[in-house]
């Protein structure tokens, strides 16, 4: 990958990256403009655009959860003054390109890459929703309605992998706005109306609030005219929710949902005291990627239980937020956080194996943590770490989105930071780093399965019945030996704090 | 790892700007020679053993892609009780060798900080992987190696077994799944389209007693002169070429002959219904049997055109169905590319359970409206501006211009077919989308699948 700085030689002199771009208005109110990310070459023919917000789900007010989520709706598929949605569609269609608005927890970007031939095009189009969104009602009414439905017909009943990392999120952060889902609650919801997300769009997309970010083949002049055009939005500098310490688990702390399941979907997790904004963070990454590296063979939890017994289709860790990039393995951009978790992700399970596999991944962390890494193991994962981050920004779009939230970390793109941290790492740093922050003693547990599976897994949870596995099929001998020892593994589930709760109810208010 | 057609439908689905086919096609614009649309310049070479070897260089700063496809997939699973068995094959090609057992395999891509997997389809499997430039070689050993000298024994076949019962498990909660499976086993009655990539969960189940087959599978299929090997990225295709002999010409030639059996006529409409113990929107696919892909086939192509004009984001009946009246959150269109005779399909997730049957009379008329009266032009030009555009901006990583070039070869058996695929678009006119509409969309071509919510014991 080219450097961003033999790509931007006038960014090279600032620092992290980040330049503002000043337009006629910045000049007007004597502010330094709009902070942009400009990642540019020319040879590209594809030019990205990501205009970010900096309001999520954590903006939602009381009563109205879901209204950030929403409003983004609203400016994705509510057309402009102008245009109505569908003659917005119309003409973007020739161009196969979109104006996509993501809404996450703690920002929204409004995205979208189109061929250079069309830049004009898309942009007058682009321009017209940043700057004069339509929020018509009739819109409103079909996209609260498709957020609702959402909620009740896909993450409660036909999601069950997601439905359980949202419960655990609501577990962890049980009050606080990063539990519950960036769609909101159904009470929420239905409470938010037109003029909620009128003034909503009012106090929170403003000229103070926003940063552009430009990759590709654009003209130089571009970026001049999307910077001066943004300083044309509502002034205004909102006031950001306040994001409270989670409380740390006490023991395991388990939710089971119950719906109609073939499996039981897993998730596990605590609070991490580190994000890309600290030095520990990295040392961690590598240690994360050793126990469990999202869809790939590397980790320990993949070899143990999906290679070596055959529980599942999957089962990863993680030290952050992730949500992986539609089309390919890689974490998606633009989903920053001021908290993060670690968490693992064991994939379904046959409901007989939940408690095993539930015991067999936190005794592989408790391993990680009792023994660290050894220094080839180590050697090992930073290397790929080095070569392997390199392809998460392939795209111009993702190279600029990874450019963005290392500011928002006050860091340098993830890659960059990995780039210059990794060579001179220790495996001292990374063991050291793992007993700060890791342990296998204190985690929140989500599962989602059946009725009738949920309440013998709660009794053995709760009583720490042993779980021995049987297989249909041959098993190595050494494999049936280390059964044994997962089998009563101890988890010291607080029976007080056990809940069962059926998925209809989940997020309702 | 993974079973690519139910994803495929999922994303045609829910991203209704995307409703035309996987692989987008596009027109030139009218006159003259038709422009190119593969913006690089492809070399194709075939190997003494059969394997053609397709180099396309790119300007993707030290990095390159290396694809195996095999053509095999599910269409190939003609024995009764081994549906699936294509895609359970994927997974045991991660096994190991002699030379690399799975363990040495994981390492070596762990050095090289590749991301590497593979996916199965109807029609064919690719085995991908993404990494440095400067690990090709080593990229070409270890691949090739596997594809000469897979070797596993029967409790990892075993194991694995259990891993695609997992991944049967976690599809499930997702309706598109079901639907899926009931609508092939509803409008195929021999061909083995009839059955999804991930196979009757009974023939799953029965995998773990199946380790003599998946021998002979590796023998029927995985042989250089049934496969071939795309490079795309940051590479010089002459370097890559020697590679590719040096390592893959020891693989031996073989592979079997497959006669597919293809249905005869439908011969009346076919209805099916999924009781859904979930909560969800109902809903509604209907399906007509169509012809395989042909690159030259203007028919084909129409019908390609006829998806995106009909049913996309920008039709009539989108902004009637979703935009105007609401009662439809999710409709699409999909004509995807098969070896052998397949489906056009609509889908529409409906808001209203009472409104099902509006909906389904609202996609007949428009239908019939096609056959009877030709688009405009100016619409037919949207829309092959669209594809075209759609289609470049595919083209943006080496793994995404990888697979584009290994799917169309896959289909056809060499790289031309892009071209001339795209060349046969000249030809789509308002008439001859007329025309394919009203030959194909009878009621006596059609299956239909329903599905809607109902509890237990209802």
């Amino acid at each position: 990958m080219i450097k961003l700085t033999h790509l931007i030689p006038a960014v090279a002199f600032l620092a992290a990256g980040c330049i503002a771009v000043g337009g006629k208005g910045a000049a007007a109110a004597g502010a330094a403009g709009v902070p942009a990310s400009l990642v540019p070459s020319k040879d590209n023919p594809l030019v990205a655009v990501r205009v970010l917000f900096h309001v999520g789900s954590v903006d939602d007010p009381r009563g109205k959860e879901g209204l950030a989520d929403l409003a983004a709706a609203m400016l994705a598929e509510g057309g402009s003054r102008k245009l109505t949605y569908s003659q917005l569609l119309d003409a973007l269609f020739p161009m196969a390109a979109s104006i996509g608005v993501r809404a996450d927890r703690e920002v929204t970007v409004v995205y979208g890459t189109v061929h250079r031939d069309n830049l004009a095009g898309y942009y007058a189009l682009l321009r017209q929703v940043l700057l004069t969104p339509r929020f018509d009602a009739a819109d409103f009414e079909r996209l609260r309605a498709d957020q609702l439905n959402d909620l009740t017909t896909r993450l409660r009943a036909a999601d069950d992998e997601n439905l359980g990392k949202e419960a655990l999120a609501a577990a962890m952060y049980a009050g606080q706005p990063y539990g519950r889902p960036v769609s909101g609650t159904v009470a929420g919801l239905r409470s938010i109306k037109l003029d909620d997300v009128k003034s909503f769009w009012a106090g929170h997309y403003t000229r103070d609030n926003v940063e552009l970010g430009l990759a590709g083949g654009y003209p130089e002049s571009f970026a001049r005219e999307v910077a001066a055009d943004l300083t044309k939005l509502p002034e205004g500098t909102p006031k950001r929710a306040e994001i409270p310490v989670p409380r740390a688990p006490e023991g395991i702390e388990a939710t089971i949902v119950t719906k109609p399941a073939r499996a039981a979907a897993i998730s596990i997790g605590f609070p991490l005291a580190v994000t890309r904004s600290d030095d520990d963070f990295y040392p961690l990454m590598v240690a994360n990627s050793f126990l469990g590296e999202h869809r790939t063979f590397n980790g320990r939890l993949m070899n143990a239980m999906r290679a070596e017994r055959g529980l599942n289709y999957g089962d990863y860790s993680y030290v952050e937020s992730f949500l992986q990039e539609g089309g390919s393995t890689f974490p998606r951009p633009n989903t920053p956080r001021r908290r993060q978790a670690f968490t693992i992700w064991i994939r379904p399970v046959s409901p007989k194996t939940a408690h095993f596999a539930i015991r067999q991944a936190m005794r592989e962390l408790d391993r990680l943590v009792r023994e660290g890494m050894t220094k080839a193991d180590f050697e090992a994962t930073r290397d790929f770490l080095l070569s392997y981050s390199r392809l998460f920004t392939q795209t111009a779009s993702r190279r600029l989105g990874y450019e963005m939230d290392g500011k928002f970390y006050g860091k340098g793109s993830l890659v960059d930071e990995l780039r210059k941290r990794l060579p001179a790492m220790t495996v001292e740093q990374v063991n050291a780093a793992i007993r700060r922050h890791l342990q296998a003693k204190n985690a929140y547990l989500a599962v989602v399965t059946d009725e009738a599976a949920a309440k013998g897994l709660a009794e053995a949870l709760a009583s720490n019945a042993p779980s021995p596995i049987e297989y249909a099929t041959a098993t190595k001998p050494e494999v049936l030996e280390e059964d044994k020892a997962i089998a009563v593994f101890q988890l010291q589930v607080d029976r007080d704090r056990l809940r069962i709760v059926p998925a209809s109810e989940m997020f309702e208010k | 790892m993974t079973v690519r057609s139910p994803l495929v439908w999922l994303a045609l689905s829910v991203l209704a700007a995307f409703a035309v086919p996987l692989i987008a096609k596009e027109s030139a614009r009218g006159g003259g020679a038709p422009r190119r649309v593969f913006p690089f310049a492809a070399t194709e070479s075939v190997l003494d053993n059969g394997l053609r070897v397709v180099v396309v260089p790119m300007d993707s700063p030290g990095i390159v892609a290396h694809y195996v496809v095999v053509r095999a997939g599910s269409r190939n699973e003609v024995e009764p009780g081994l549906s699936g068995f294509a895609h359970f094959f994927e997974h045991m090609m991660f096994r190991g060798t002699e030379r690399f057992p799975s363990d040495k395999y994981n390492d070596v891509l762990k050095r090289l900080g590749a991301d590497s997997n593979a996916f199965t389809t109807d029609d064919w499997t690719c085995y991908h992987v993404v990494a440095a430039s400067s690990a090709l070689e080593t990229l070409m050993d270890l691949e090739s190696d596997r594809f000469m000298h897979l070797e596993y024994a029967v409790e990892a076949f075993q194991k694995e077994a259990g891993a695609v019962l997992g991944e049967y498990n976690k599809n499930f909660s997702v309706p598109f799944m079901s639907i899926h499976e009931k609508l092939r086993e509803t409008a195929f009655d021999r061909h083995t389209y009839r059955h999804t990539t991930m196979g009757f969960l009974k023939d799953i189940e029965d995998m773990p007693n199946q380790y003599d087959y998946s021998l002979k599978f590796f023998e029927r299929w995985y042989r250089p002169d049934n496969s071939v090997l795309v490079v795309a990225g940051d590479v010089e295709p002459g370097r890559a070429l020697d590679l590719a002999r040096k390592y893959y010409s020891p693989w031996k030639k073989g592979a079997a002959s497959l006669t597919t059996t293809v249905d005869g006529p439908q011969g009346g409409e076919r209805k099916a219904h999924i009781a859904w113990r979930n909560p969800t929107l109902p809903y509604l696919v209907l399906s007509w049997r169509v012809p395989a892909f042909r690159p030259d086939s203007v028919e084909d192509r129409s019908l390609d055109v006829l998806a995106a004009a009909a049913f996309s984001e920008t039709s009539p009946l989108y902004k009637d169905l979703v935009l105007d009246k609401q009662w439809v959150d999710m409709l699409s269109a999909s004509h995807e590319e098969r070896r052998d005779p397949y489906l056009f399909t609509v889908m529409a997730r409906v808001k209203d359970p009472a409104k099902v049957g509006a909906v389904r009379e609202a996609i007949e008329a428009t239908l019939r409206a096609l056959g009877r009266k030709s688009l405009p032009a100016t619409r037919i030009a949207a829309v092959k501006s669209n594809i075209r555009y759609a289609f470049l901006a595919g083209m943006d990583t080496p793994g995404r211009v990888a697979e584009t070039v290994g799917g169309f070869v896959q289909l056809t058996g060499d790289v031309s077919s892009i071209e001339k695929t795209y060349a046969t678009f000249e030809e789509v006119t308002g008439e001859r989308v007329r025309d394919v509409a009203a030959r194909f969309f009878k009621p006596e071509n059609r299956t239909e699948v329903t599905l809607a919510y109902e509890k237990e014991g209802k």
